[in-house]
C-alpha cells in the first residue's frame, strides 16, 4: 500500500483514538480547550478592532472631504527640529492658492474658537468654525434641517449658527431649534441650520461643533494671537475629482514659498497635508495599535498553548502502557508521536472553533452595541482555525516526541 | 534448509543498578525451530523475561545474536523491529492489556492499523479471528464486561490478527484461576497443532507441562533444555 494511503488511514484513526480519549478525561479535556479558547477568541476580537479602528479613522478622514488639503500656519513637523516662526496665513493666500494652482474646487478659509453656548438654561461648550459657503462644499457637508452659512451671512457678518447635531441635542432635545436663540460667549446668535450627522469615528464625535459665518467669527468670537485682520487658522483647499494630490501640494509649496521668500534648504513655516497623507499615516497609526493589541491578546494564546503542553505531558506519563502496548502490536514510533500530535491538535482546534464562534459574536455585539465596527473576515476564520491547529502541533510537539522516544519494554512495564 | 525461527548466540542483556553491572541474560545460545511449543521456565530474576523481550524485539541485547527468521535484528532499526513485532510476533500478556472502554473488535484490529490496512478489512479480519476464540457474540463488549478468561480470549485473538510466525505468552494464565487456565493452555496447543511457534514463559511446572519443550533459566543462563515428558494435552 502506497505510504500516504497508510498516512490518511492512520490520520483518520488517530482522530478516533484522540477523541476517545478526550472524552474519557471530559472534565479535563474541557478545562484545557478553555485556555486555547480564551486565546484564539481574545487574538481575533484584536484583529477585529484593529481593523475595525483603521476602518473607523478612514471614515472620519472622508468625512473631511475626500480629495483636500488643508494648509496650517505652523512648520512643518516632519522636517528638522528647529525652531521656526509660525507662518502668518492669510486671505490673500488663499486666493494666491485658488489663481495658481490647478484643479482647484474651492478654498475654504477658518477661524476655530471654542465657545460656550446656553439657551434656556441649558449649556454646552464646543469648538466653533468660523467658515464661508465653501466649506459646505470642501468638506463635503450639508444642513439637514435649516440652511448653511451664507455669502450675505458672511458680508454683514451676521450673528447666525449653524449646530452639529449633537451640540443640537445637548441644547434643545429633541425639538428642531431652527430659528430659536442662543446665547454664544453670552451674545444673542440665531440657529439657522443643524449639519447632517457624521456620526463618530473612533471614539471621537464628528456631530460636535458649530458654523458661523468667518467674519462674524473675527468680530465676536476669541481668537487666540492671530496678527492680523485677515490672518486664519487653516485653509481647506478642495480639488476637482481625479486630480494627483501628490503634485497638487507641491504646487501649493512651492506658492507658500514663494510668496513668503523662503530660502531654499529653510523650512517652510506653513505645512500641507493631504487627505491622502492623512490615510497613509493613520494606517501606519492604526497598524501599530493592532498590532499592540494582537501582540497582547497573543499572550492569552500563548498561556493556552502551554496548558495543552502541560495536559499533553500528563496524557503521556498516564498513557505510558498503552504506548508500550501499541508498540508491541507494531506501532513506530512516528506512529505514537502522530497519536498525541493529533490529539493535541483536535483539542486545539476544537478550541478554536469555539473561541472564534465566540469572538464572531462578541464583533456582532460590538457593531449593535458600542457602534463600532469589528470586521472578522472568512480569511481571519480559517486562519484562526488553522492557526489553532498549529498551536496543537507546536505544544504538542515535545509531549509527542517524548511519547515516541519511550522504550517499549519499560513502557510497558509501568504501572 | 530453512533456517530456524529463532537463533541466539551468545546473548547478553546487562542491566546497570546501583553503579553494579547485572547480568540478567548471560551468554544464551539456543533455537527454536518452527512448529514448536516451548515452555521458558525458571523463578524470577532467573532472566526468562528479559530474554523473551529481547527475541520479542521490545528489548535490545547488549551483545551476542539474535536471528529471527534469520535476520539479525542487531541491523535493524526501531521502524524495522515495530514491523517485525507487527508481522512475525503475536504478544500475549499477563494483564490481558487491552485498551479500555474499547471494544473486543477495535481492540483485535489495532495491530491492523499498524499494518496499513483499511478500516472495513480491519474490521472484516478482527471479527473472523474473534470468531475462532468463541466470542462471535462479544464484539461489542469492552473489556471490562468480559471475565478474564474472555479477555485473555481477546488477547490471543489480537496477537492472532497479523498471522504472526510465533505466539510469545509471558505468564499468559497467572491473572486466570485454574480451569480457565487449562482452557488457555488449550487454545495454545490447538494453535500449535495448526503450525503457529508458541513461546511461553512461565514459573509455574504445571503450566509448562503443556508444552513440548523446556527451557529452565537460572541466573541468567540456561540450565536445561529438554522435551517434555508426559506432556499434558488438551483435546479441544
Amino acid at each position: 500500500m502506497a505510504n500516504w494511503t497508510r498516512g490518511f488511514a492512520n490520520w483518520a484513526v488517530n482522530i478516533a483514538i484522540a477523541l476517545t480519549a478526550l472524552r474519557t478525561n471530559l472534565m479535563r479535556s474541557i478545562l484545557t480547550t478553555l485556555g486555547v479558547m480564551i486565546g484564539v477568541f481574545a487574538v481575533i476580537l484584536a484583529v477585529a478592532v484593529g481593523a475595525g479602528a483603521k476602518v473607523s479613522v478612514l471614515d472620519s478622514i472622508n468625512s473631511l472631504g475626500s480629495n483636500m488639503a488643508i494648509v496650517f500656519p505652523e512648520p512643518d513637523r516632519d522636517g528638522p527640529r528647529r525652531t521656526v516662526d509660525r507662518g502668518r496665513l492669510t486671505e490673500r493666500d488663499a486666493r494666491a492658492l485658488q489663481k495658481l494652482v490647478s484643479g482647484v474646487k474651492d478654498i475654504s478659509p477658518q477661524l476655530r474658537s471654542t465657545i460656550q453656548l446656553v439657551s434656556s438654561g441649558r449649556n454646552a461648550s464646543t469648538g466653533a468654525l468660523g467658515v464661508t459657503p465653501a466649506y459646505g462644499i470642501v468638506s463635503n457637508i450639508t444642513a439637514e434641517s435649516g440652511r448653511f452659512i451664507t455669502d450675505a451671512d458672511v458680508r454683514t457678518a451676521a450673528r447666525v449658527i449653524v449646530l452639529g447635531p449633537s451640540v443640537a441635542t445637548k441644547l434643545f432635545g429633541g425639538f428642531d431649534p431652527v430659528g430659536q436663540m442662543v446665547r454664544v460667549n453670552k451674545v444673542p446668535f440665531t440657529v439657522v441650520g443643524i449639519l447632517e450627522s457624521k456620526g463618530s469615528s473612533f471614539g471621537s464625535d464628528n456631530d460636535d461643533l458649530a458654523l458661523v459665518p468667518i467674519t462674524t467669527a473675527r468680530q465676536r468670537l476669541a481668537t487666540g494671537t492671530l496678527q492680523g485682520p485677515d490672518d486664519l487658522h487653516a485653509l481647506f483647499v478642495g480639488f476637482e475629482d481625479g486630480v494627483n494630490l501628490a503634485d497638487a501640494k507641491k504646487q501649493m509649496v512651492k506658492v507658500m514659498r514663494d510668496r513668503y521668500r523662503v530660502p531654499k534648504g529653510e523650512i517652510s513655516p506653513f505645512s500641507i497635508r493631504t487627505t491622502e497623507e492623512f490615510m497613509k499615516e493613520s494606517g501606519k497609526v492604526t497598524a501599530i495599535f493592532q498590532g499592540v493589541l494582537v501582540a497582547i491578546a497573543s499572550i492569552s494564546l500563548l498561556v493556552g498553548g502551554i496548558g495543552i503542553m502541560n495536559i499533553m505531558l500528563v496524557s503521556v506519563t498516564e498513557r505510558t502502557r498503552e504506548i508500550g502496548l501499541r508498540m508491541a502490536l507494531g506501532a513506530k514510533r512516528s506512529d505514537i508521536r502522530n497519536q498525541f500530535l493529533v490529539e493535541a491538535a483536535v483539542l486545539c482546534v476544537i478550541g478554536g472553533a469555539i473561541g472564534l464562534t465566540l469572538a464572531l459574536a462578541a464583533a456582532r455585539a460590538f457593531e449593535n452595541f458600542a457602534d463600532f465596527p469589528a470586521p472578522i473576515g472568512i480569511g481571519t476564520s480559517f486562519a484562526a482555525i488553522l492557526f489553532s491547529a498549529v498551536i496543537g502541533l507546536a505544544f504538542g510537539g515535545y509531549p509527542a516526541i517524548r511519547a515516541s522516544r519511550l522504550s517499549p519494554i519499560e513502557a510497558l512495564r509501568s504501572e | 534448509m530453512t533456517p530456524p525461527l529463532l537463533e541466539t548466540r551468545g546473548l547478553i542483556k546487562d542491566y546497570v543498578l546501583g553503579g553494579e553491572v547485572l547480568h540478567a541474560v548471560n551468554g544464551v545460545s539456543l533455537s527454536i525451530a518452527r512448529g514448536e511449543f516451548v515452555a521458558i521456565m525458571g523463578t524470577s530474576g532467573s532472566g526468562k523475561s528479559t530474554f523473551m523481550n529481547m527475541i520479542g524485539c521490545l528489548d535490545v541485547p547488549t551483545a551476542g545474536t539474535l536471528l529471527l527468521d534469520g535476520i539479525d535484528t542487531a541491523s535493524l532499526n526501531s521502524d524495522a523491529l515495530a514491523g517485525i513485532r507487527n508481522a512475525k510476533i503475536g504478544f500475549v500478556f499477563q494483564q490481558f492489556n487491552l485498551l479500555a472502554r474499547t471494544s473486543a473488535l477495535d481492540n483485535v484490529a489495532v495491530p491492523l492499523i499498524y499494518a496499513g490496512l483499511g478500516r472495513a478489512e480491519r474490521r472484516a479480519k478482527a471479527e473472523a479471528k474473534l470468531v475462532e476464540m468463541g466470542l462471535g457474540e462479544r464484539l461489542g463488549h469492552s473489556p471490562a464486561k468480559l471475565s478474564g478468561g474472555q479477555q485473555q480470549r481477546v488477547a490471543i485473538a489480537r496477537a492472532l490478527v497479523t498471522e504472526p510466525l510465533m505466539l510469545l505468552a509471558d505468564e499468559p494464565t497467572g491473572a486466570l484461576d485454574s480451569q480457565t487456565s487449562q482452557d488457555i493452555m488449550g487454545i495454545f496447543q490447538t494453535l500449535n497443532d495448526q503450525g503457529i511457534t508458541v513461546i511461553v514463559v512461565t514459573h509455574e511446572a504445571d503450566i509448562a507441562e503443556y508444552a513440548s519443550r523446556r527451557i529452565l533459566f537460572r541466573d541468567g543462563k540456561v540450565i536445561e533444555d529438554a522435551p517434555v515428558i508426559n506432556r499434558r494435552r488438551i483435546v479441544a
